[in-house]
């Protein structure tokens, strides 16, 4: 189920709602368990076996890790069986055609391709369970008591298919003990009004710009402009939007989840934008990989390894394909440059990070929308003029001023001078009145006008699909 | 910048009372079986199975169920037009766009398959039947509305020059009726794709001289009260007002009837009640049919003419019956070629291809 469907809106959360708050606190993790299942299950009723026995084996596991404290070869044997058994189910479902095709190419073998469909959200559960089990490992968490508990943890569906990846760590004590307010539900209803905004009226819109690129054999310089910045745009406000819906889903439920978006396209180096983009996945990778592989105590060469395997690795999660990995090292080589030489240099020149940042995540999400690197490169040469379309068409500018309107909304709500100019007005104490007055009203008519969206939409992709 | 206690219960009670309102309504309205606006069959509720949850048919189902049933539909459809145009500044909703009053949908680039294609079921139509039967065999094109409007709204659209040069290039059996000079953009409805009838005199008379027979020309216009919302309309839920269908009357047709083949019936030439219905263009020669039979007993004997046509010939063979004894309409996207030899004589015919520019362009419904 999408958070951006009729279905979840008006007829599944209503009813998980009235449920979770008219039985007792410690039966509302079992019903918020119960719904997450459902959840799940009503897109993808046959994966729901693969979710619950990789919750069963992270509880027996992680007690098991717990119990054996003391021997720690053990506990290491436990956790390493754990890590391979949810890397497993995510290697065999996510990456093995990909082996296998490259293993075909490699030594010209015809070799039979699985062709299992991704089960949705596989990629963020798998992470939050590694997360769990190697924090009981480390001591950092106790290992759970309540396999209900873990399973509401791991199955949450607020944040189940789309993330952020939120640490068990940072759920603990609000999954024994949570407080409801007013101010909670009404702060977590406006956030998730936000992000069904973002996704629904600027990236499906974004979207159809991108689909209408893509369909149409008129490519001109402009028009492979306007796709690159079309989708660029898409992907932070679907990404950020679902994160958004996430957090505010959460905070109506009691709990409070990580930001995973800080405005990044208005990062002034590639280290800044990886702070501000999905950071959840980024400090995972950072305390789950980075670290462990030595980090940057390390000698020079084997920190440019850790980088590389890092970024190998953030590229692959997002998809099995070169081209995430290309996308994945893209990033590492940039932050190696940055680290080693451009940093000193950009630190005292703000204003060119301004510029080679976006221009880096231009071209970076070029690569990660291409069906194939050959494309990638294609459209990149497009973008400077090159391959021999026109400057611009017809049908070009056609889109430029049908679609400049939404592009320019959209780029301008990547930075925070909306947020910003909602602040400045409430500071006055006549603009605070209005602020708090609109602010009830602008949450229910922004549902609303997604509402008309959804009732009519038939554009509405869901983009983690390959995640 | 804290919240107050009132705001906060403010938003909890209007964001409650918006999506329990909404899913109760939801709940108690009674399901509705057609869209008028959209001219489709709404979704029904899907049946629970325990096959039908495993394959995830039933979820489906659901989920364009609860769209369709959705309680003020029609309402938030408008919403969504509006937003898009008004505060997102779009040209078009869904590829339809207004030009003073009009709305039309674009339709480019020109497919050139889709072209190519139709001349070859039409190909295998004179293969068939006509290349040996003495008929005379005509083409004409009938002009998208985009013809007379795209270029001035700058937007995107084939060109219409392009497309018949490639279709005539492949049927030299036929010859070529030019209707398109003769017309203009108020010869066709404001909210719908197709031409008025009431403005195609001209035409009618243009094409019948060039296949060599003469219409009465007797006409007299009869206007409906109805109301009538065209499919852009529908389509798009932009608020464009009410239009009304006129037609053409005339004494021979008094006496003309019509046969349906597929139903063995008479049908009438007009009907004004199905301006009320889901298809209000179906009033002329009862819409879309796939070979209807109309027969003149005023005209000429001798004098027969076969349509192959889609819905622009339903409006125009009424006029163009005037000038012969019998006119049958084929519509080949409802009926295989192969089947016509049973139903049809092809000996000594005018035969016309009159085709819009919409239908060739994707013609991927011709058999």
């Amino acid at each position: 189920m999408l958070f951006s469907s009729i279905t979840f809106l008006y007829y599944f959360l209503p009813c998980v709602l009235i449920l979770y708050f008219a039985v007792p606190g410690k039966w509302r993790n079992g019903v918020l368990l119960a719904g997450s299942l459902f959840f799940y299950g009503w897109g993808e009723p046959r994966y729901l076996i693969f979710m619950a026995v990789s919750i069963v084996q992270g509880y027996v596991l992680g007690r098991l890790i717990e119990k054996y404290r003391e021997r720690k070869r053990t506990a290491r044997v436990f956790l390493a069986v754990s890590a391979v058994f949810s890397l497993g189910i995510l290697g065999v479902f996510k990456y093995a055609d990909f082996f296998l095709e490259n293993l075909g190419r490699l030594t010209g073998l015809s070799i039979p391709l699985l062709k299992l469909t991704l089960p949705i959200g596989i990629s963020f559960y798998t992470f939050q369970m590694l997360s769990y089990v190697i924090d009981v490992y480390r001591q950092t968490v106790p290992a759970q008591k309540s396999l209900i508990d873990l399973a509401a943890y791991i199955a949450m569906f607020p944040q189940l298919i789309a993330g952020p990846i939120v640490r068990y760590s940072d759920l603990r004590e609000e999954l024994k003990e949570r407080r409801h307010s007013l101010d909670g539900a009404a702060e977590g209803i406006r956030r998730f009004a936000v992000g069904l905004s973002k996704k629904i009226l600027l990236a499906n819109t974004l979207g159809e710009l991108v689909q209408i690129y893509k369909d149409t054999g008129e490519k001109s310089v402009v028009f492979v402009w306007m796709y690159v910045l079309a989708f660029t745009l898409q992907i932070y406000f679907d990404f950020s939007g679902y994160s958004d819906m996430a957090i505010g889903l959460g905070k109506i439920f009691g709990f409070h989840f990580p930001e995973n978006f800080r405005y990044p396209y208005i990062a002034a180096s590639i280290r800044d934008f990886w702070r501000r983009w999905h950071i959840s996945l980024s400090t995972w990778f950072r305390d789950y990989l980075y670290i462990p592989l030595g980090g940057n105590r390390v000698s020079r060469g084997r920190w440019i390894f850790n980088i590389l395997v890092v970024w190998m690795a953030t590229g692959l999660w997002h998809g099995a394909a070169w081209n995430f990995v290309v996308w994945g090292l893209f990033w590492g080589l940039l932050l190696i440059l940055e680290r080693f030489w451009l940093g000193k240099f950009l630190e005292n020149r703000k204003w060119l990070g301004h510029l080679y940042v976006p221009a880096a995540v231009l071209l970076s999400f070029v690569v990660f929308d291409a069906a194939s690197l050959g494309e990638a490169f294609r459209t990149m040469g497009s973008l400077l003029g090159l391959g021999g379309l026109p400057a611009a068409d017809p049908v070009s500018l056609y889109y430029l001023r049908s679609y400049g309107p939404v592009l320019l909304l959209a780029a301008v709500g990547t930075t925070p001078l909306p947020a910003m100019a909602v602040e400045k007005l409430s500071a006055s104490a006549a603009g605070g009145f209005v602020e708090r007055a609109v602010k009830p009203v602008a949450a229910v008519l922004l549902l609303l006008v997604c509402t008309a969206f959804l009732v009519d939409g038939s554009f509405n992709p869901f983009l983690y699909f390959r995640f | 910048m804290g919240d107050t206690k009132k705001g906060s219960r403010l938003t909890v009670a209007l964001a409650g009372a918006l999506i329990l309102g909404f899913s109760l309504a939801g709940l108690l309205l009674p399901d509705r079986e057609f869209s008028a606006a959209e001219r489709r069959r709404l979704a029904d509720a899907p049946k629970l199975s325990a096959e039908a949850v495993r394959s995830g048919a039933f979820m489906t189902e659901a989920e364009t169920y609860l769209q369709d049933q959705f309680p003020f539909r029609e309402g938030f459809r408008s919403l969504k037009t509006f937003v898009n145009c008004r505060i997102f500044g779009q040209k078009d909703i869904g590829g339809i766009y207004l030009y003073k009053g009009h709305a039309s949908k674009m339709d480019y680039p020109l497919d050139t398959a889709s072209i190519d294609y139709s001349a070859s079921r039409f190909q295998s139509i004179y293969d068939t039947y006509l290349k040996d039967s003495g008929s005379r065999v005509y083409v004409s094109v009938v002009p998208d509305k985009n013809r007379y409007m795209a270029e001035e709204a700058g937007v995107p659209h084939l060109d219409p020059e392009e497309l018949e040069e490639r279709l005539l290039s492949q049927m030299p059996y036929a010859s070529y009726i030019d209707i398109g000079a003769g017309l203009g953009l108020e010869d066709y409805y404001k909210t719908d794709i197709h031409w008025r009838q009431e403005r195609l005199a001209g035409t009618a008379e243009l094409l019948a001289e060039s296949m060599g027979t003469r219409l009465p020309g007797d006409w007299r216009t009869v206007t409906l009260s109805d109301p009538f919302y065209g499919v852009y309309r529908g389509q798009s839920a932009m608020p464009l007002p009410a239009e009304t269908i006129s037609y053409l009357e005339a004494d021979y047709l008094e006496a003309c009837t019509v046969y349906d083949y597929e139903t063995g019936s008479y049908v009438p030439v007009y009907d004004p009640e199905a301006v009320k219905g889901p298809d209000p263009y179906g009033m002329f020669l009862a819409g879309s049919k796939s070979l209807l039979r109309i027969e003149n007993p005023a005209a000429p004997e001798g004098k027969r003419l076969i349509l192959f046509r889609d819905s622009f010939g339903s409006s125009i063979a009424p006029l163009l019956a005037g000038g012969y004894r019998e006119v049958v309409l084929v519509d080949i996207r409802y009926i295989s070629p192969a089947l016509l030899g049973q139903f049809l004589s092809f000996e000594d015919r005018d035969v016309l291809f009159l085709y819009s520019e919409s239908v060739l362009n994707n013609s991927e419904t011709l058999k």
